[in-house]
């Protein structure tokens, strides 16, 4: 596979501010990449300085194999699909959709073949003639997609694109978006603050914080093998517990909760050393176990039990089974390979 | 009793005494006089027959008078240069500031700020200031042009025959442009930021993008900016009192100067009345295109 997107220490700077630090990335060709992390984390400053809407203060950024630090964005031949859509409002959407080819000067015919494929791919067959303004979020999303699309640029770049639909739409275009990716084999990045929507399309998440990539992998990786306690608390959902313990002798660490219960993990640490243990909440599960906690709190959504504890620190446990009421003691088990270790100096993963 | 109280503090009735208020205000200032002049037009008026209705109608004479006079051909050309390069240099100009005072740079507002003198000046003292800029003998302007070596002689600005006519424009051009610029910043500011980076992104160059962005997206604006230009430079009436009263043998005349002239110099009230008649026609017809272009707008 060949690189598409290349971005080598690149560095980006506000005056003082240091919004993007040393990022290193590679995009293949055909990759679906999601950025992912808290606002203010670089991913949209990142995102804009790979379509050319941003400089780069050092560092180096390759497309297809050019470096392209000094292009112009109309130069870079990469297609943007915003939050807000940015359709042309005084443009019908046939115009909105074929902007583009008429800089180019592509014939009428060229574009009135062009508008009538994207129309059949995004679904757009018979809003054509209709402005923006008379489209609902849904449709005006799919311009801005089939806007993107008509151009066959070398890559798509998505910037928080279905954050303005609401749920049940969102999860459908999700899937949308995906398949349209898969069947153009296009390159794309999308950024979002949505890890769900960054697991479920992409092959590769790149999770962002305070301008650093914190860790780049397969979506399930990523929830198997965190890299530290940041992304380990960033994917999934409801997030990863962290409680306090301390390493024993023979591959188990005592949490530092009531009764002070010991937990085996998978490797080896030093006995003694002070860690964060993190637990995510569907593994902890119900039945016997080393884990005793007083009940707090219980939500139902019917499909699943969020049980809180009453200690401190909080454990929140999520399973399938109807939690019946009035429990006043939960009893938990852990598969040791679902217990990670992290540093309490760096926040780094210890076990993998 | 009580039910006609109350009609009045809660009811129709205050509703009626508010459309009432307005509209009587309408009817007293701005209609009756309309009327008036209108009905003047078609009457024999001197001084004389001034205070009452009573006077003899002489039908299309008056229009016949003055439209036949030999300086209506000169005067109504300037108005219409007048008019028409006043507008455009204000638009221009207003249209390039506000493009200017959309970037982004240290003292922009106020900056920004100082334009506006301009439009916060009576016209009549915009005048008295432009008239010594202009003067001849001891005006600035001509004192710059000499120092630079421009020109070799004084330019009468005021009394040539050949410029006083566009030194009332050059004056009125800067009168209007801090409104021209006003205008069109607030509807520069309403494009959003990211529908020219997808239009960047779509490889329009920034003179494309000029022309398929910010010019169509800015139509109304500049619709409103063009009829409201043109009113306004028709009503322009002080610079012509400080600066050349017209003159000199009505070189620099318009028609609303004109029209002021003969009802209130001339005391050819009749005559008077038919330009202002024939200026309200043709102002109707401006307004129209003003309400058109802002409801397009409230449809956009």
């Amino acid at each position: 596979m060949t690189r598409q997107i290349e971005l080598s220490n690149v560095q980006k700077y506000y005056g003082a501010y240091h919004a993007l630090r040393s990022i290193s990335l590679d995009i293949d060709e055909g990759e679906f990449v999601a950025l992912v992390g808290p606002s203010g984390c670089g991913k949209s400053t990142l995102l804009r300085t790979i379509a050319g809407l941003e400089g780069i203060s050092s560092g180096d950024l390759h497309i297809a194999g050019e470096r392209v630090n000094d292009r112009a964005p109309r130069e870079r031949d990469l297609a943007m699909v915003f939050q807000s859509y940015a359709l042309y409002p005084h443009m019908t959407v046939r115009r909105n959709l074929t902007y583009s080819l008429r800089l180019q000067r592509r014939s009428r015919a060229e574009q009135a073949k062009a508008v009538e494929e994207i129309a059949r791919i995004t679904g757009l067959e018979g809003l054509l003639d209709r402005y923006p303004r008379e489209l609902s979020g849904g449709q005006r999303q799919r311009v801005a997609m089939g806007r993107a699309i008509i151009r066959e640029p070398k890559a798509f770049l998505f910037d928080e694109p279905l954050s303005n639909l609401d749920a049940a739409l969102r999860v459908h275009m999700r899937s949308e978006v995906r398949q349209l990716h898969n069947r153009l084999g296009a390159t794309s990045v999308y950024v979002t603050h949505d890890q769900i929507e960054a697991m479920t399309m992409a092959d590769k998440v790149v999770v962002m914080r305070t301008g650093v990539i914190e860790q780049v992998g397969a979506p399930l990786d990523l929830y198997d093998r965190p890299a530290n306690r940041f992304v380990a608390g960033f994917i999934g959902s409801p997030a990863m517990n962290f409680v306090p313990g301390i390493v024993q002798d023979g591959g188990t660490v005592a949490l530092d909760l009531p009764g002070r219960p010991v937990l085996r993990f998978n490797g080896h640490r030093p006995a003694g050393e002070p860690v964060t243990v993190g637990l995510r909440p569907e593994h902890l599960e119900l039945g016997d176990g080393p884990l005793t906690l007083p009940v707090g709190f219980v939500e139902r959504t019917g499909s699943t039990s969020y049980v809180l504890t009453a200690t401190d620190p909080e454990l929140m446990i999520s399973t399938p089974a109807r939690f019946p009421d009035g429990r006043a003691e939960v009893t938990l088990s852990i598969d040791p390979a679902n217990v990670h270790l992290f540093s309490d100096d760096t926040g780094a993963a210890l076990l993998h | 009793m009580l039910r006609f109280r109350n009609t009045f503090t809660d009811g129709v009735g205050f509703d009626t005494v508010l459309v009432m208020l307005a509209l009587g205000y309408l009817v007293v200032f701005s209609a009756y006089p309309l009327v008036y002049n209108i009905i003047m037009s078609f009457q024999e008026v001197d001084l004389f027959s001034l205070a009452s209705f009573d006077r003899p109608f002489v039908g299309l004479d008056n229009y016949r008078d003055v439209l036949g006079r030999p300086e209506a051909w000169t005067i109504f050309l300037n108005t219409v240069k007048f008019v028409g390069i006043s507008v455009a240099a204000q638009l221009t100009i207003g249209f390039g500031l506000a493009m200017f005072f959309q970037l982004d740079f240290p003292g922009n507002s106020w900056l920004r700020g100082l334009f506006l003198a301009g439009w916060i000046m009576p016209a009549l003292v915009v005048g008295a200031v432009w008239s010594w800029i202009l003067a001849g003998d001891f005006g600035v302007l001509n004192h710059a042009l000499l120092s630079l070596g421009l020109t070799s002689e004084r330019i009468f600005w005021l009394s040539d025959p050949d410029m006083a006519l566009y030194s009332v424009i050059i004056a009125n051009i800067w009168l209007g442009v801090p409104f021209n610029m006003i205008l069109l910043s607030v509807g520069l500011a309403g494009i959003p930021e990211d529908i020219y980076e997808a239009a960047e992104m779509d490889g329009a160059t920034r003179v494309q993008r000029f022309f398929t962005i910010t010019l169509p997206m800015m139509r109304a604006q500049l619709g409103a900016v063009i009829s409201l230009g043109t009113i306004f430079t028709l009503q322009q009436f002080d610079l012509f009192a400080a600066l050349t009263q017209g003159g000199p043998s009505n070189a620099s005349n318009v028609f609303q100067y004109w029209s002021w002239q003969l009802s209130f110099q001339y005391y050819e009230i009749g005559v008077g009345s038919v330009i202002s008649v024939l200026m309200i026609l043709f102002v109707i017809l401006v307004a129209a295109i003003y309400v058109r272009s802002t409801r397009a707008e409230h449809v956009a």
